[in-house]
């Protein structure tokens, strides 16, 4: 009974080790990855990746990839700040008119990928240069600052109290909680499996699989530009070149936290833990003294060997059968 | 056993008259007639090619014949489509198109058609309620290695998937169960569990239109034997009358020159 449940939990199983063992070696190597700036480091890192994870493993999980989410994190943001700042919109108006200009960029990639029977990997590359463009053109190489001061920007930027922590951590556990209830308790988060696993088996059912993908595209554009406003609001600045490597990243944590590339299964907590778990490296890297940004070579190779270690296991739990 | 269609009624859910198909130039079925009542379950018999699998495709809606009539509840139709055929009641089971395997015992079997709570259409599941449910209709059905519903479906064997399957369905309302060759590649034991869903479906009020090679499983669980050979139905028996011997020479008479 204990091995049964401990296999279902399989996909959350795998990044709670991972991370309690990267935790135990860098806090044994060094004294400063408890510090304050290191918490701030990984916590907001892995908010930013996060947020993104929790759509794009239900993305992932109905069967489709989203390439774009990058250039989403950077142009909604944009937007959003041009919108309050020279058109001068309320800054809540204009964030509600910017995630409308997301969910119309998900419409737009799931009603191609499903109308057209497109490989979803190729539409959402297409609309990762068509926004990157996008986004050169609004902002070029520079940066927007935001000096204003409105309530929503400290909702979504500000330092929670004394703590290390800030706003981004609270809504990151908010919308993970969000995801984790549509895809376990909705009849939705069932056909967001069943569209992932067989398709032919999920229509015979009777399961909408098209309006499924389509509205999975929506939410994870919406939920890329919502994660791109609180990295606005914290940094208090937007370049074109924010959440250049998240497509990836995002994708890198569904698949670390448990989710099938192929689709028909995973977690959302585990792409969160996942998530989390990519930030405590990056930084236990830095803290123990290796360079800054040397850390994707890691992360490269720990991610293929997490893929040939999850599927070995996988392996033999099913053939495993009479246990 | 005589009286095996008790507390039935005797209505032809669908009758097929002087169906004929034909792909190009092939004739795959020549004049068949044949009735589907509630509470029966028949045996379609016949060597590879005597045109089964047709003419169950048809019964389905993913064929159309040539020439023929089709009678569902006593009414001409002209079944268009799958879902068509569906809609009334006609549900066909496949091996391979039934489950999923990720997904849990409960949530495959009320996939689509999930119990949801509120009236708010929010999709809350009522999964407490479904668990309870699926638990009850497994235990009907006997399949005691199954000890939890919330197990993934990819545990079960291939009997016990089928059985499922065959469950679900006549737990959703169909009227007609279209199985073909559920029984293909499975152990003794399992089609064990598949033979005791189609009895079950039977004592129900369902019609059963059963494809099978294995004469052993059509037997003990059909009604009526049809066998068709070429396309043409050359006998239809009561399976009580006939021994399995009897029905292998009919399929396949014993060829002269062996």
């Amino acid at each position: 009974m204990a091995i049964r449940r401990l296999v279902l939990r399989q996909a959350e199983l795998g990044p709670t080790l991972g991370l309690a063992l990267a935790v135990a070696v860098f806090s044994l190597l060094s004294p400063h990855f408890f510090d304050p700036q290191s918490l701030t480091a990984i916590t907001t890192g892995a908010s930013e990746v996060g947020i993104v994870a929790v759509a794009v493993s239900l993305l992932m999980i109905a069967g489709e990839l989203d390439l774009s989410v990058g250039a989403v994190y950077a142009f909604i943001p944009v937007l959003w700040v041009i919108l309050f700042r020279y058109d001068g919109l309320l800054p809540i108006v204009a964030l509600a008119i910017a995630l409308a200009g997301a969910a119309l960029v998900g419409l737009v990639s799931g009603l191609t990928t499903v109308r057209f029977s497109v490989p979803s990997i190729i539409v959402t590359l297409g609309m990762f240069f068509a926004l990157e463009g996008l986004n050169n053109l609004l902002i070029g190489g520079g940066d927007l600052v935001v000096s204003d001061r409105d309530w929503l920007l400290d909702v979504f930027g500000q330092r929670l109290g004394s703590t290390p922590f800030f706003a981004a951590l609270l809504w990151l556990l908010v919308i993970t909680f969000l995801g984790w209830f549509l895809l376990t308790r909705t009849a939705y988060g069932n056909w967001t499996q069943a569209a992932g696993g067989r398709l032919g088996v999920a229509r015979a059912m009777g399961v909408p699989v098209g309006p499924v993908k389509v509205s999975l595209f929506v939410l994870t554009a919406v939920l890329a530009g919502f994660a791109g406003c609180l990295q606005t609001a914290y940094l208090r600045s937007v370049t074109a070149a924010q959440g250049q490597d998240l497509a990836l990243l995002a994708i890198t944590a569904s698949v670390v936290g448990g989710t099938s590339i192929y689709g028909g299964s995973g977690s959302v907590i585990g792409a969160v833990l996942g998530a989390l778990l990519l930030s405590v490296l990056q930084v236990g890297l830095i803290v123990v003294g290796a360079p800054g940004t040397f850390y994707v070579t890691f992360i490269g190779v720990f991610l293929v060997v997490v893929v040939i270690v999850n599927s070995r296991l996988t392996a033999r739990w099913r053939t495993g059968r009479s246990a | 056993m005589a009286n095996r269609s008790v507390g039935v009624s005797p209505l032809p859910l669908v009758e097929l008259l002087h169906i004929v198909h034909r792909y190009g130039e092939t004739e795959v079925l020549s004049d068949v007639s044949l009735t589907l009542s509630g509470g029966e379950v028949i045996g379609l018999v016949g060597d590879n090619g005597s045109g089964k699998s047709t003419l169950l495709k048809i019964i389905a809606g993913y064929h159309q014949p040539t020439s023929g009539v089709v009678r569902v509840l006593g009414r001409p139709t002209t079944l268009r489509n799958a879902g068509q055929s569906r809609a009334l009641g006609i549900e066909p089971v496949y091996q391979d198109l039934a489950i999923l395997d990720d997904l849990s015992l409960w949530r495959n079997f009320f996939l689509g058609k999930e119990r949801r709570r509120g009236r708010f259409g929010l999709g809350l599941l009522n999964a407490r309620w479904m668990r309870k449910e699926c638990e009850t209709r497994l235990r009907e059905l006997g399949l005691s290695r199954i000890q939890s519903v919330e197990m993934p479906a990819r545990l079960l064997s291939g009997g016990e998937r089928q059985a499922l399957a065959v469950t679900r369905a006549v737990y959703f309302g169909a009227k007609v169960l279209l199985l073909d060759e559920p029984t293909a590649s499975l152990s003794a034991r399992e089609a064990g569990n598949v033979l005791q869903a189609i009895s079950a479906a039977r004592q129900r009020g369902l019609s059963v239109l059963y494809i099978d090679h294995n004469l052993h499983h059509v037997l003990p669980v059909a009604d009526r034997v049809v066998v068709l050979e070429h396309g043409r139905v050359v006998s239809e028996l009561r399976a009580s009358q006939v021994t399995e011997d009897e029905l292998q020479r009919l399929i396949a008479p014993p060829l002269s020159h062996t």
